[in-house]
């Protein structure tokens, strides 16, 4: 019998995104099994709903055969489900122990039983090989040792499934071989398993079995022995490019965006983008695939001038930008549909026209001598509510109360009413239904087609092979490959130059790089 | 806005609306547990009542209290009001205020002061240096990366310490030892509107303040860009606004805002002169005005002559009866807690539902 089963979960967020669709998972006790699938795919909610942070419109779960419903992670832990996700909830300035048995503390009297607890930590992290010191604060330790310190508390409340979630995104090489020695180790002691992931070299070398999501359906389920790279990956990403978008002939000539040898640097130090050069045409659109966090978020923040540069030179129309501000560059004609529309591209407590107004605020359109014209703001933003079809109230709605797709329609509309010279667009579809998202395409080739030049990134192949007309894969901050967009390049194709697996000449590149 | 579409001015007289509701909502509940606890600790509980719920509109005299609080309330509420709206948590009116009153009393004491000017150059020396000292902690913030709620807090304590000092040491004083100037010339002073009462050109000044904060937030871009700031940072910075810009002159202009204010106190029919703890804890109760008023400019007044009321009926009824006016401090807390929590007039049948346990906060981070 399986240990864990969900059964047509269905999961539709508010404002329309759906997430989850008749997704089934089925966990058998003692195994590794990993869900595996592209961002967006719906892996993080369907987990989310098996340890009770949401709760599902529709299907069922059963524990031990018996159906139970989770309304708060409360009751999910109670059952013996236990969570660990990518962004850690510790105390830094508490101790490791304290860290783990917060909560629930051995107690002593009334008092708390600090050498019992140490002494109980430290042995559960003897037993499962998750070696971490009790004493020092939480905060003070790698990120590693954090991690196990999540891992035990899940553990030290009696976890029988520990759901990880993208586990080995944030370790070192060295640091996932431990996991993973820790994770077969708890595996040998009875305890079960879920590992959400997208890299697959991870994926094949640590599971017993794989259920495969993609679009916030259920593919297939998997023996991890049955596959190969290349056919989960072939499962994940799905053979068909489901949308075509017709793309005018342009003239490519004028050179609209340079980038030389640019290296950003992150908080930690690392290294994100590592020596990129490359140019963007007049009317050409440019797609940067790879694995998210291989450095296209961060040199499309860099051309934007959100993010500051460690090294190289930036050009937009032949002009050195390195040192101009966002306000200046927009000026030079750069436009852009940043990554994560309510972290940066909105103002959701703002109204629809003070949205698309923002970034013309030395226009004299709207702004003269320092007060705002509101009868050109909301005629303007009236006129693009219409041509852009946003299903909105009114200009003076906020933009909060709209629907993903609609909010996103918001950002596109502001960014594009007015041709730019140099489009970048980052996940411009993510948690977008498909009439948007056709709607939005359309509209970024039609700014390619009027002779924009656009950088996309995007962690959907079919977007990049729909809309681009070259490709460049990015692995760990550099170019590993170049491709002209014909209708023979596969996604598995490009997926190899993803993983790291192999790698152009620099003469094999040269053909795509211009 | 005669082409706003019907739906939009539903939607927004709806909002308004829903927050009226909250805001008297919660103006009940606190009154209610007001009446309870008098009723517990009084050996005349109607007398008190009556005197805190009807004393401030009974005589001219106490009807003049009244809008004096009005008009200082309203002035300390815009300042928080627009470093609210801007989502920075300076606290530095008090600390304004003193700055304000010293200005304004160097400026009315000096030969400047016996002439016509005197009156208008005071209350300009007040807003700027007001606005010196609200700028304070912004560029410290903006350079040094210095927390607001800290520096400016510590900025209030070097201000009323500096008052004391200067009245104290520097200052003409009408006989050795008191802790007050003398009074101000006659004609420095803010003549009464309403002979015999407090309500003198303050009451004007507030109520410029309240159109002028108004048109600066809604009118002009500044304003825009203010509110984009205080709505997310980072997208104002994506759209090209300087957010620092932004956060130094909103907490600058919040300074001017907070030096009037002080001049209001000292050069008003309230005092007409400078002495040390003129202001009596006031300029606080701004963060409470503007709480409630959810940062709206038009909303502050409206708030003000509420709370001016219970001030002063609290003050009455401290004064007549055996129940101390601490007892406001009740109606505060509770006003604060429902107005800023998201309170809505069903919670009382949810509190007796058996809820789950809100899984956002067990989740942290998780959500994200």
């Amino acid at each position: 019998m399986a240990l864990l089963e969900a059964i047509g979960i269905g999961k539709t967020y508010p404002g329309g995104v759906v997430a989850n669709d008749g997704v089934g998972l089925v966990i058998e006790p003692g195994e590794v099994h990993a869900v595996v699938g592209e961002n967006g795919a719906g892996k993080s909610t369907l987990m989310k709903i098996l340890f009770g942070i949401e709760q599902p419109n529709a299907g069922t779960l059963l524990l031990d055969g018996k159906p139970v419903s989770f309304a708060s992670p409360r009751q999910a832990i109670e059952a013996g489900i236990g969570m660990v996700f990518q962004h850690f909830s510790l105390v830094p300035s508490f101790s490791v122990y304290e860290n783990v048995v917060m909560g629930s503390e051995p107690r002593n009297g009334i008092t708390f039983d600090r050498k019992q607890a140490i002494a109980e930590v430290q042995a559960l992290s003897d037993k499962f090989r998750l070696k971490v010191d009790p004493t020092p604060p939480v905060g003070t330790l790698p990120v590693g040792q954090q991690q196990r310190v999540e891992i035990l508390k899940a553990l030290y409340r009696n976890a029988r499934v520990l759901i990880l979630d993208e586990p080995t995104a944030v370790l070192a090489p060295q640091e996932v071989q431990e996991l993973f020695v820790a994770i077969r180790s708890l595996v040998e002691q009875g305890r079960t398993v879920i590992f959400i992931a997208h890299k697959l070299p991870e994926v094949l070398e640590i599971s017993d079995r794989i259920t495969v999501m993609r679009q916030g359906k259920t593919v297939g389920q998997v023996k991890t022995s049955d596959v190969t790279e290349k056919s989960l990956a072939a499962m994940m990403v799905g053979r068909e490019v489901t949308l075509r978008v017709e793309r005018k002939p342009t003239d490519q000539s004028e050179r609209v965006a340079e980038v030389k040898d640019l290296r950003v640097v992150n908080a930690r130090g690392t290294e994100i983008v590592a020596g990129l050069t490359l140019n963007v045409n007049a009317g050409e659109i440019v797609g940067l695939v790879g694995v998210e966090g291989n450095g296209q978020a961060e040199l499309i923040e860099a051309v934007a001038g959100l993010r500051s540069v460690a090294g190289g030179t930036i050009k937009v129309a032949n002009r050195d930008v390195s040192g101009v501000g966002v306000l200046e560059r927009r000026g030079l004609g750069v436009a852009s549909i940043p990554e994560d529309r309510i972290a940066t591209g909105l103002a959701t407590g703002a109204t629809v026209a003070e949205n698309i107004v923002a970034t013309r605020l030395d226009d004299k359109r709207y702004v003269r001598n320092g007060l705002l014209d509101l009868k050109a703001i909301k005629a303007n933003a009236t006129k693009l509510i219409e041509r852009f079809s946003i299903r909105v109230g009114g200009p003076g709605s906020t933009v909060g109360t709209l629907s993903g797709g609609n909010m996103q329609k918001v950002v596109v509309a502001r960014e594009l009413s007015e041709q730019p010279k140099l489009l970048l667009v980052n996940q411009p579809t993510r948690g977008v239904d498909l009439g948007a998202t056709q709607f939005i395409w359309r509209t970024i080739t039609d700014t390619r087609d009027a002779g924009a030049a656009v950088l996309l990134s995007s962690a959907d192949l079919s977007e990049l092979l729909a809309l681009s007309d070259r490709l460049l894969v990015l692995y760990r901050g550099k170019i590993v490959a170049a491709f002209i967009n014909t209708p023979d390049l596969t996604p598995e194709t490009l997926g190899t130059y993803m993983l790291g697996l192999s790698t152009q000449t620099p003469e094999e590149m040269q053909v795509a790089l211009k | 806005m005669s082409n706003v579409p019907a739906i939009d001015r539903a939607s927004r007289f709806k909002a308004i609306q829903s927050e009226v509701v909250r805001a008297l909502g919660a103006l009940v509940i606190a009154l209610a547990v007001t009446t309870i606890v008098v009723f517990l600790t009084s050996k005349a509980p109607l007398d008190a009542l009556t005197q805190l719920f009807t004393a401030p509109a009974a005589k001219q005299r106490t009807i003049g209290l009244w809008v004096d609080d009005i008009a200082k309330l309203t002035v300390t509420g815009l300042a928080f009001s627009l470093v609210f709206q801007a989502r920075q948590f300076a606290m530095g009116v008090q600390g304004q205020v003193y700055i304000g009153a010293l200005a304004s009393s160097y400026v009315v004491l000096s030969p400047l002061g016996e002439t016509p000017l005197g009156l208008a150059l005071g209350v300009l020396a007040a807003m700027a240096a007001g606005a010196f000292y609200g700028f304070l902690p912004g560029i410290a913030k903006a350079r040094l990366g210095a927390n607001e709620i800290v520096s400016s807090l510590m900025l209030n304590y070097i201000a009323i310490e500096l008052c004391n000092f200067l009245v104290r040491v520097s200052l003409p004083k009408p006989q050795p030892g008191v802790l007050t100037t003398i009074d101000f010339p006659k004609i420095s002073v803010f003549p009464a509107l309403v002979a015999n009462t407090r309500i003198d050109y303050g009451l004007i000044f507030a109520i410029v303040a309240v159109a002028v904060v108004w048109f600066a937030l809604y009118r002009t871009s500044w304003g825009l860009k203010l509110r984009l700031v205080g709505h997310n940072a980072r997208f104002a910075e994506y759209s090209g606004i300087r957010s620092t810009f932004i956060m130094v002159s909103a907490m600058t202009a919040s300074g001017a805002l907070g030096g009037l204010l002080g001049a209001m106190f000292v050069q008003g029919q309230t005092w007409g002169k400078l002495t040390v703890q003129f202001e009596g804890g006031l300029a606080f109760e701004g963060i409470l005005v503007a709480i409630v008023a959810r940062a709206r400019p038009l909303a502050v007044p409206v708030v003000a002559i509420f709370y001016a009321y219970l001030r002063q009926g609290a003050a009455l009824m401290n004064v007549r009866t055996d129940v101390p006016a601490e007892v406001i401090g009740v109606v505060t807390a509770i006003i604060i807690l429902l107005v800023s929590s998201t309170f809505s007039l069903n919670f009382i049948t949810r509190l007796f539902k058996r809820a789950p346990v809100p899984v956002a906060a067990a989740a942290g981070s998780a959500a994200k």
